[in-house]
């Protein structure tokens, strides 16, 4: 036993849906076994903080969102040889990086008193053994050193088993550098990559087959996604929403898919199209472009005084 | 009022550069608040590099091209124009302000609208003060 990497995983503000991925691993469980043993993770032991072992790898699934998540990471940080910023919200912050747009007594008042499914008379919020939220949603490499991002929402069971073994076995990981588009079984049309009108999936339909979203009034984030994940989406006839992220070489995935879809619509006609159009049709810019990626946006929160 | 502004300007090089060339020529005045990169056209403008001046200090962001019908590369300024809509309301939503982003065209021949936008732009943003994103960024620490 002595010989086999010591593996842990944790998770932090995310929603423990990559662990499910990793406990997806189906036969490749067989294969990391044989090279690997999990020493630590709060999914599979009983993981007491105060004997956390030395760990070779450690697979963190989760961004900073309250002080409890940052001590961990910083904890466990120390412990491990190589850190892997495991999904989405890991890497980019992922869909509670939304309540970024929020301050922290909002997202409490609403959470602990508003919300319709709580009953709190009182309107006391919890403030004992309740880690407090920091200002905002951190992805992990904000508040610690990462080694490797594996980014996805979750990420799929068999790229997060091959990169495990690919790590294990002495290899490196290269993640790819194409869009989603690269690997899209759907044509763009051959007149160009043109967009009429905008519209949501229910008012669509079933789109065509093998005809590209986006020409079909669909805003698909392919363009501006890393192609990680196969186009898994696209490829049933849903929309990309970005949840893997964009590729190495986007500072801002909303923003670049903001210039992608302005430029594409109406694009055969860009003369006489009214320029107000698109963002007329677009009622939530920041909901839309930046649903997984806001925290680590070039503007990664709302800012609170209405720009003054 | 806070007079220590900071706009970045981006110009395209066939008509907004031009007007800027004009100005200066012709020594018209305008606040030195202002600093203005080139780029080919209008139309290479990503809503990301006004995001990143923002990150990196910027008050405001002011985008000039071609006017409509003039762009040497046909239609980079009709793309731009499109995008900016959408810009708009990122900005806003994001509490940045609709008001710190600015496009306009300017030819080559207006350098004197060059003079004005760019005064017009800079009391703007001294009226609003001081972009709020890295005072609250620095703040966070």
């Amino acid at each position: 036993m002595a010989d086999k990497a010591k593996v842990g995983t944790m998770w932090l503000g995310g929603c423990s849906g990559c662990h499910l991925s990793i406990a997806d691993f189906h036969e490749s469980l067989l294969d990391v076994l044989e090279l690997a043993q999990f020493e630590f993770s709060p999914v599979l032991c009983d993981t007491k903080y105060d004997e956390v072992p030395e760990l070779d790898v450690l697979i963190v699934e989760g961004g900073i969102r309250n002080e409890e998540n940052r001590e961990l990471a910083e904890m466990l940080r120390e412990k491990a040889g190589l850190v892997i910023a495991y999904g989405t919200c890991a890497a980019y912050g992922g869909i509670p990086g939304l309540g970024n747009l929020h301050t922290v007594e909002e997202l409490t008042t609403e959470g602990y008193i508003n919300s319709c499914s709580t009953v709190n008379p009182e309107g006391i919020i919890p403030n004992e053994d309740v880690p407090t939220l920091e200002s905002r949603v951190r992805p992990l490499g904000e508040a610690i050193q990462v080694d490797l991002l594996i980014p996805g929402c979750p990420p799929k069971s068999d790229v997060v088993a091959e990169a495990i073994l690919t790590l294990l076995n002495g290899g490196t990981i290269e993640l790819p550098t194409t869009n989603l588009c690269e690997v899209c079984p759907r044509e763009k049309p051959p007149a160009g990559l043109a967009m009429d009108f905008i519209k949501r999936q229910f008012e669509v339909g079933k789109p065509e087959d093998d005809l590209c979203l986006i020409a079909q009034g669909l805003v698909c984030m392919g363009p501006a996604t890393v192609s990680l994940c196969g186009a898994q989406c696209p490829s049933i006839a849903i929309p990309c929403r970005g949840c893997y992220g964009p590729t190495a070489k986007v500072n801002d995935a909303g923003a670049k898919m903001i210039s992608a879809i302005a430029s594409d619509y109406g694009i055969n006609e860009d003369k006489t199209v009214d320029p107000e159009q698109v963002a007329d049709q677009l009622d939530d810019i920041v909901g839309t472009f930046y649903t997984y990626t806001l925290p680590a946006a070039l503007v990664p929160a709302k800012m609170q005084k209405g720009g003054k | 009022m806070s007079d220590d502004v900071k706009i970045v300007m981006f110009c395209c090089n066939w008509c907004s550069y031009g007007g800027a060339d004009t100005a200066g020529t012709a020594r018209m005045q305008y606040p030195p608040n202002i600093r203005v990169i080139r780029v080919m056209c209008s139309g290479r403008i990503d809503p990301q590099f006004i995001l990143k001046a923002f990150r990196d200090g910027a008050d405001g962001v002011f985008v000039a091209g071609c006017h409509m019908g003039d762009c040497h590369y046909d239609a980079g300024n009709y793309k731009l124009d499109r995008r900016m809509r959408l810009v708009y309301k990122l900005v806003e939503d994001m509490g940045i302000g609709r008001e710190r982003v600015h496009h306009d065209w300017i030819s080559a021949s207006e350098g004197e609208k060059f003079a004005s936008s760019v005064k017009m732009m800079v009391n703007r943003i001294k009226d609003l003060g001081p972009s709020p994103l890295k005072a609250q960024l620095d703040a966070e620490g």
